[in-house]
C-alpha cells in the first residue's frame, strides 16, 4: 500500500536538499545572548573578549537600557517569510534518522528526529521527516499533524510548500479523505 | 595489621565437616554421670527430645526466612531521574557558566580534560572528556571534545578522539530518585561486571577462605572471642562474608549471643542452599557504604558512583582499595569527612593486595602515591528540584505503580534543563525579595518554563524556596487568570474574518448586564477610564476590559469556552459572563498548556516532563513522543501573536524592555485579578514559553498588577537565558498591509499613524486614504521608492 499511495515521500528529501541551497538573507531567527547583542542564526559569531559572567546578571537601575534611538528599529512586531534553515548538526541527525529508517528501525529514527526537532524547532523539514517516519509506522493521524506543522513553517519557500502539500495529499488519501487529498494536491499544483 | 578486619584470619579447612550445629546440644551429655538417680535418664531424654524438636522447628523457621528472602533476592532499587542530556554542536545555545555547572552536575571533575569524566576550562574554551552513555537510541561512546563558547554559543566544536560527530550528547545528570520508604539506595551490579581485582581484594581483606568454608569459620570465631575476652569488650568479629551478609540481610545490629547463634545457623543454611557466587553477588549489592542525608548508600555499584562518580567497572586499583577498606566502617572511614583515616585505611588494603600477590610491589607503590580520587560532591544527590520531580511523579503515576517506581530501578529521562531551572529559581527568589516591601504576609510565586515548540517542561518553580518540597503552586494553586483569557476571546473573534480583523473598532465604554434573577454585573476598566471606539489590536495590547467583554458576548461565551477547551482546558470553565474577564481559575501549568497553542500558531503540544522510561538495563519501557495537534486556524493565531508582540512593545508588557535587550522580540499577556490578588504573566520568545504568577497563599490583596508582579519575575528570567527572539513565519492566507487603524483604511507606508498589520486575506479594508497633505513625507517616500 505504502509504495503506491505514498508517491511523494521522496520529494521531501529533494526539498531538504533544495532548502539547503535556497536559504537566503532574512531567514533565521535572531539569537540574543543573555547579555544582549543579537546575531542572525547563520552569521558567524564575532569573538567576545570578555568571559561572560557566570552568575545571573543583576542590573542596577542606572544600568537599565534606555535607548530611544534604537527603539525605532524594533518597534513593530516581528515576522518572517520562511522558517529557519537547518543547521549542520540537525542535518546530521536527520541523516542518521534516514539510515535508521532504511534499516527498519523507525522507533530509533523518531528518537533522532525528535533530537533534531529540539535543536531546529522552526524548520519545516524536521516536521516533514517526522511525518514520513509516522507514515512508516502507519500512524497516519500523527503524520498528518506533523505535515500541517511543517507547512505552517514553510512560508514562502515554494519547494517546501510543494513537498508538504503533496505529502499531505498522500496521507489524506490513505486515510480515506479524498476531498482533503484533492484539495492538498490542488494547493501543490498551484505553486 | 593482624586484626585488619572481621574474618580474614586463617582457618583450617580440615575442620570443615566436623561441626554441625545439631550436635551441639549433645555436648552437654557427659560421661561419668551414669550413677545418677533413676529419674534422670527419662527426664534427660525428654528434655533432649524437646530440645531437638524445638531446634528443628527453629531451623525450619530460619530456613524459611533465609530461602524466602534470598530466593526473591529482589533488592528494592529506587528509580533514577535524569535531566535532559546537553547537546553540544556548533551553534548550541549555552553560556560558559551554564556549561561548567552542567558538567559539575553530571559529576565531571576539573582536570586535564583527557581522562574520562574530567574537563578543562580556559576562559570560554573547554576540553571535555566524556564517559559515554548508553541511550536507548544508541550509544554515545567516550569522546574527547574541544569547543569554545562565544556569545553564549558553542563554536569550533571538534571531536579530538573517539567517533567523530557534529553533535554529541553529554551524559545526563542525575537530578533525583524515587526512593523506597526505608531510603536504601543502590545500583545493582552483577558479579561478572565487577573487576576481578575488586572481588579478589574484597575476599583477601574480608574473608580469605570464602571459597572453602561453609558459612562460618569457627577458628576465626575462637580467635575473635579470645581477643574480645582479652580486651574486655567486642573488638573483633570472626564473621565470614556470609555472616556479614546474613547480619545485614536478616538481623538487627544488636550484639547478643542469641543473635550470634541465629547468624551462624542462618549462614550455614544460606551456604547449604546457594552457590558461593550468588552469595558474593548479593553481598556486593547489600553492603552498607555510606549516607547521603536520609539516603543510605548500599552496594559497591552505587558507592563507586557516589564517591568517584564512576562505574565500578572503570575504577583504578587505589579506588578499589578505598571501597574495600570502607566496609569496616563507612562513616569512620568516610573519605570526604575523614580523608586521613580513609587514606591510611586504603593504604593498608593496598599492602594486603601486594602481600597476597594481587598486585606487584611497584603497582602498589604507585597506588599508594595516588590521591583518594573522590569527587568533591556526591553526584547522586538528593532531589534538588522537588517541585519539578513532583510533576514528573504525577506524569509517571499515569502509567506506573508507586511500588514499581520505588523498587524496580527504573531510569526516568526527563526534560529538565538545569541551566533554565537555575535561572528560573534565581529570578523568583530575587524579584520576590525586591517586591515584598512593607507587606506582612509574604508574597509567593510560581514559574513554569516550557520549550515553545516541543512542549517539554524545562523548569518549574513551585514557590520562593525551591528546596521546599511542600505546596507546589505551579501545579496546585488554582487561581483566576484575569486578562490572560483575552487572547482567546479575540482569537475566537478573529476566526471570523468577515466580522473581525485587527483594526475593527471595538467599544471601550461601560455597561451593565442585568440577569434574570435581577442581579447586575458592571465590569470596570482597570484605570476606570473609558475611551470610546478603539481598534481591536489596541484593546488587546492595552488590555481594556469593556471591549473584551463586548466582543466575547458578541461571539458567544460558549464559543470562547470551546476555544479554551480546544487549547487544553479540561474542566472548570464557567459560562457566566465574568469568565470573559478571567474569573475562570487555572494552575500555572494549565496556563502554560493553553498558551502553548498560541505560541505555536495553533498547534496544541501536550506538556511533557518525561521523554522516556527504561528498565534498569536500559531497555525502553515507555516513550513519550512529541505530539502536535492543530486546534486553531494558524492565520487567526498569527494575528493574535502580532498583538501579543505589540503588548510587549507598546502595551501592558512594555516594561519588559527595561530588563531584556530590545532585540529579543517577545510576545505575551498580563493578567491581574481584583485587588491584585493574582498577578500573572504568560508569554514566549522563539525558544521558550514561560508563565509566572505572584500572589499570596491566603489569597489576600496585594498592590501588584500583572505588569508589576509577575512580569518583573518573567522579565528577569528571560534576561538570564540566551535564546532566539520570537519571529513567526507568516502562515498561508495572511497578508501584511499598511493601514491607518483609527480610520480603518489602507494607507501609505510613509503616512502618519501608518501601521503594518497582518490580515487574513480578504479581510483587509477596501478603503484607501492618502496622508492628506503631508507632502514632505510623501515626497520622501517617493524618493525612497525610486532608489530602492
Amino acid at each position: 500500500m505504502k509504495a503506491n499511495t505514498f508517491r511523494y515521500v521522496g520529494l521531501i528529501t529533494l526539498a531538504l536538499a533544495l532548502a539547503g541551497c535556497a536559504s537566503g538573507p532574512g531567514g533565521g531567527s535572531i539569537y540574543v545572548p543573555a547579555g544582549g547583542a543579537s546575531s542572525r542564526d547563520e552569521a558567524p559569531e564575532p569573538p567576545q573578549t570578555s568571559d561572560r559572567d557566570e552568575e545571573p546578571r543583576v542590573e542596577r537601575k542606572s544600568e537599565q537600557p534606555e535607548e530611544p534611538a534604537r527603539q525605532q528599529e524594533y518597534s513593530s512586531p516581528s515576522y518572517q517569510d520562511e522558517g529557519d534553515a537547518l543547521s549542520p548538526a540537525a542535518r546530521s541527525l536527520i541523516q542518521r534518522a534516514d539510515s535508521l529508517m532504511a534499516a527498519g528501525d523507525t522507533q530509533a529514527a523518531v528518537a533522532q528526529l525528535e533530537r533534531a526537532q529540539r535543536i531546529a524547532p522552526r524548520s519545516a523539514q524536521v516536521y516533514f521527516k517526522l511525518s514520513e517516519a509516522y507514515v512508516a509506522m502507519d500512524q497516519l493521524g500523527s503524520a498528518e499533524q506533523f505535515t500541517l506543522k511543517g507547512l505552517s513553517l514553510a512560508g514562502s519557500d515554494s519547494s517546501l510548500q510543494r513537498a508538504g502539500w503533496l505529502l499531505l495529499a498522500d496521507i489524506r488519501r490513505a486515510r480515506g479523505n479524498v476531498a482533503g487529498a484533492d484539495q492538498a494536491e490542488a494547493r501543490a499544483g498551484a505553486l | 595489621m593482624t586484626c585488619l578486619t572481621d574474618g580474614w584470619i586463617g582457618y583450617n579447612p580440615a575442620m570443615k565437616k566436623s561441626a554441625s550445629p545439631r550436635k551441639s546440644p549433645k555436648k552437654s551429655n557427659r560421661k561419668g554421670k551414669n550413677a545418677r538417680k533413676p529419674w534422670f535418664w527419662p527426664l534427660f531424654f525428654r528434655v533432649f527430645f524437646i530440645g531437638v524438636v524445638l531446634l528443628a522447628g527453629w531451623m525450619v523457621y530460619l530456613d524459611a526466612v533465609v530461602t524466602s528472602r534470598f530466593e526473591g533476592r529482589r533488592f528494592e532499587v529506587p528509580s533514577r531521574v535524569y535531566a535532559r542530556p546537553l547537546e553540544l554542536y556548533d551553534g548550541a545555545s549555552v553560556s560558559s557558566g551554564a556549561l561548567q555547572r552542567e558538567l559539575e552536575l553530571s559529576g565531571y571533575r576539573a582536570g586535564d580534560g583527557s581522562r574520562a569524566g574530567t574537563y578543562r576550562r580556559n576562559g570560554g574554551h573547554f576540553n571535555i572528556s566524556t564517559r559515554g552513555f548508553l541511550f536507548t537510541d544508541g550509544l554515545e561512546p567516550r569522546r574527547r571534545l574541544s569547543l569554545t563558547i562565544y556569545g553564549d554559543r558553542v563554536q569550533d566544536f571538534r571531536v579530538l578522539s573517539g567517533d567523530t560527530s557534529p553533535i554529541v550528547r553529554l551524559e545526563p545528570a542525575q537530578i533525583g530518585g524515587i526512593y523506597p520508604a526505608h531510603k536504601e539506595d543502590r545500583v545493582l551490579v552483577q558479579l561478572d561486571e565487577v573487576p576481578e581485582l575488586f572481588t579478589d581484594t574484597l575476599l583477601a581483606v574480608e574473608d580469605r577462605n570464602f571459597h572453602d568454608h561453609f558459612g562460618i569459620a569457627p577458628l576465626s570465631i575462637a580467635r575473635a572471642m579470645l581477643a574480645n575476652i582479652q580486651a574486655g569488650r567486642i573488638v573483633q568479629g570472626g564473621s565470614t562474608l556470609t555472616q556479614q551478609l546474613v547480619k545485614n540481610f536478616f538481623l538487627t545490629r544488636e550484639q547478643t549471643l542469641l543473635r550470634k547463634g541465629n547468624e551462624a545457623l542462618m549462614s550455614l543454611l544460606l551456604e547449604l542452599h546457594y552457590e558461593k557466587e550468588d552469595i558474593l553477588e548479593t553481598y556486593l549489592n547489600e553492603v552498607y557504604l555510606g549516607q547521603a542525608g536520609t539516603r543510605a548508600i548500599h552496594g559497591f555499584g552505587l558507592a563507586s558512583q557516589f564517591y568517584f562518580g564512576e562505574s565500578i567497572r572503570d575504577i583504578g586499583a587505589h579506588q578499589v582499595a578505598l571501597l574495600v577498606g570502607m566496609v569496616k566502617g563507612p562513616s569512620y572511614y568516610n573519605p570526604r569527612r575523614h580523608p586521613e583515616r580513609a587514606l591510611s585505611r586504603r593504604n593498608l588494603v593496598i599492602d594486603v593486595m601486594a602481600e597476597t600477590g594481587l598486585m606487584s610491589e611497584e603497582d602498589a607503590a604507585r597506588a599508594r602515591a595516588q590521591p583518594l580520587g573522590v569527587t568533591d560532591r556526591a553526584s547522586y544527590s538528593e532531589n534538588r528540584y522537588p517541585a519539578y520531580i513532583d510533576l514528573v511523579r504525577r506524569h509517571l503515576a499515569r502509567d506506573y505503580k508507586q511500588e514499581d517506581l520505588q523498587s524496580e530501578g527504573l531510569r526516568i529521562f526527563t526534560t529538565l534543563d538545569p541551566a533554565i531551572q537555575y535561572a528560573a529559581e534565581f529570578s523568583v527568589k530575587d524579584m520576590l525579595s525586591r517586591m515584598e516591601g512593607s507587606s506582612d504576609t509574604p508574597l509567593e510565586s510560581a514559574l513554569v518554563v516550557t520549550s515553545r515548540d516541543s512542549g517539554e517542561v524545562l523548569a518549574l518553580v513551585g514557590g520562593r524556596d525551591p528546596q521546599y518540597a511542600g505546596f507546589n503552586r505551579a501545579l496546585d494553586a488554582r487561581r483566576p487568570i484575569g486578562s490572560l483569557i483575552k487572547p482567546f476571546i479575540y482569537l475566537t473573534a478573529l476566526q471570523q474574518p468577515d466580522r473581525y480583523n485587527l483594526i475593527t473598532p471595538v467599544e471601550d465604554k461601560g455597561f451593565s448586564l442585568v440577569f434574570d434573577d435581577g442581579r447586575r454585573w458592571e465590569p470596570k476598566n482597570y484605570d476606570g477610564e473609558e475611551r470610546g471606539l478603539v481598534p481591536l489590536h489596541e484593546a488587546l495590547s492595552k488590555s481594556y476590559n469593556f471591549p473584551a467583554v463586548r466582543v466575547g458576548l458578541d461571539v458567544g461565551i460558549d464559543e470562547v469556552k470551546s476555544t479554551l477547551e480546544g487549547f487544553g482546558v479540561t474542566s472548570g470553565i464557567s459560562e457566566y459572563p465574568s469568565m470573559l474577564l478571567g474569573s475562570v481559575a487555572m494552575t500555572p501549568v494549565t496556563v502554560a498548556q493553553i498558551y502553548q497553542g498560541l505560541a505555536t500558531s495553533g498547534f496544541n503540544t501536550p506538556l511533557r516532563t518525561i521523554r522516556q522510561v527504561t528498565d534498569a538495563e536500559g531497555e525502553a519501557l515507555s516513550r513519550y513522543s512529541l505530539k502536535v495537534d492543530q486546534v486553531a486556524d494558524p492565520a487567526a493565531v498569527h494575528l493574535v501573536q502580532y498583538v501579543m508582540q505589540e503588548t510587549m512593545q507598546e502595551g501592558t508588557g512594555r516594561s519588559v524592555y527595561r530588563t531584556v535587550p530590545r532585540e529579543l522580540t517577545l510576545a505575551g499577556k498580563t493578567g491581574t485579578t481584583d485587588d491584585g490578588r493574582d498577578s500573572w504573566f504568560a508569554g514566549f520568545s522563539g525558544d521558550l514559553l514561560a508563565v509566572s504568577w505572584v500572589g499570596r497563599d491566603d489569597n489576600g490583596p496585594t498592590s501588584l498588577t500583572g505588569a508589576t508582579g509577575a512580569l518583573p519575575v518573567w522579565s528577569r528570567f528571560m534576561s538570564q537565558v540566551p535564546q532566539h527572539g520570537f519571529s513567526p513565519v507568516v502562515p498561508d492566507g495572511v497578508e501584511y498591509h499598511w493601514v491607518n487603524p483609527a480610520e480603518g483604511a489602507l494607507t501609505d507606508e510613509h503616512c502618519n499613524n501608518a501601521r503594518l498589520v497582518p490580515f487574513i486575506t480578504g479581510s483587509e479594508p477596501d478603503r484607501e486614504i492618502s496622508c492628506g497633505g503631508n507632502l514632505e513625507r510623501r515626497v520622501r517616500g517617493w524618493f525612497e521608492g525610486l532608489f530602492q
